[in-house]
């Protein structure tokens, strides 16, 4: 091998230690992340072959686009998988926090799902600076116990859940939101979990 | 050094920055974060969208070091020319189509840029790698360390 091979080979083994050195600086340190939630947000069976964990906002769009290929994927499993939601409100949505909250305190009433739906199918009706009073009707027509309903929203235990839901996410690397995990296998936003989703979910069924 | 060289190596180091910035963004993070920003450009068939998620990061990562260090440099320059055409040809045809993209995805979960100023940032990236690409690297390259040695 002539010296100036051997400097061109070692030119490209820099190159390419270097691109693999940033890679892994940036990645940092990976933290395994918890899917632990409260009962009220988790439906079907504990021991389900199959666990699907999403991350969302309830002011996200792209959440709410996802309702729909999620709903058909938990439907056409029903009994064999497990769901738990996860808060998962940005920070350039202003009322994806008070939302949340908001429907805590309908979980705590084992009213979570029907306020989660109603959310989502009206998000352009309250994701605005008129949020409160809807939030509020919509704790009315859910037909919540309003004192709880309103004490519990002055808890300061649902903050820190909130952060400790958003440093799940973070520990997952979650970047946007939906974010579905199943069985730990990332799917990101509706496109990806209509198109790959049920394929995989097959394939962890029949393990 | 000439004013020419000087001119050259700024220039490489500031494309070449931002292009390893860029791809150690998204190479750190998950594939599947960057394929969906890519599958709302809606400019590559769906089969290949996983494909390129993955792989962009590293041709960005590789090329951003190439120019940093000015190892093929003409090459590397004009590949980052080609990559900042193809991500203004990008970010343009989702305007002219009224796509509103969730993030640019120019630098992962990073920074969030609008299209306007991803367009901006690139039209700047492209002329500076002109500037690599058209004036000789210099002796401030692993180039010229090919050629001659130490």
């Amino acid at each position: 091998m002539n010296a100036m091979l051997a400097r061109r080979l070692a030119a490209f083994a820099l190159v390419a230690a270097l691109s693999v050195g940033s890679m892994l600086v940036a990645r940092g340190a990976r933290k395994p992340f918890s899917p632990a939630a409260p009962d009220y947000r988790q439906k079907g069976p504990a021991g389900a072959k199959v666990l699907i964990v999403e991350f969302s906002d309830f002011e996200c769009p792209a959440c709410r686009y996802a309702e729909k290929p999620l709903h058909d994927l938990l439907t056409l499993y029903e009994g064999k998988v497990r769901f738990v939601f996860k808060h998962f409100p940005l920070r350039m949505h202003q009322w994806a926090r008070p939302a949340a909250i908001a429907a805590e305190c309908a979980g705590r009433q084992g009213r979570f799902w029907e306020y989660h739906d109603r959310l989502y199918d009206r998000q352009e009706e309250w994701a605005n600076d008129k949020a409160e009073s809807f939030l509020t009707s919509y704790a009315v027509a859910a037909k919540l116990d309003m004192n709880a309903w309103l004490s519990c929203r002055a808890d300061p235990a649902l903050p820190a859940l909130l952060e400790a839901e958003l440093k799940d996410g973070a520990n997952a690397w979650v970047g946007s939101t939906p974010t579905f995990f199943i069985n730990g296998k990332r799917f990101v936003g509706s496109k990806q979990l209509g198109e790959r989703g049920t394929t995989f979910i097959e394939g962890e069924l029949k393990r | 050094m000439t004013h020419k060289e000087h001119a050259a190596l700024a220039a490489r180091l500031a494309v070449g920055a931002v292009l390893v910035y860029a791809g150690a963004s998204k190479a750190a993070g998950p594939a599947e974060d960057f394929a969906y920003i890519i599958s709302a450009y809606d400019v590559i068939p769906r089969d290949f969208v996983m494909l390129a998620a993955a792989l962009m990061p590293w041709v960005e990562l590789f090329v951003g070091w190439a120019l940093i260090l000015g190892f093929q440099t003409r090459l590397a320059a004009a590949a980052s020319g080609a990559l900042f055409l193809g991500f203004l040809g990008a970010v343009g045809s989702t305007v002219l189509r009224g796509i509103a993209l969730p993030n640019c995805g120019c630098f992962g979960e990073g920074i969030h840029f609008t299209p306007g100023q991803a367009f901006l940032l690139d039209s700047c990236l492209l002329v500076l790698c002109w500037f690599g690409w058209s004036m000789p690297p210099g002796r401030a390259s692993l180039d010229r360390w090919m050629q001659r040695g130490l």
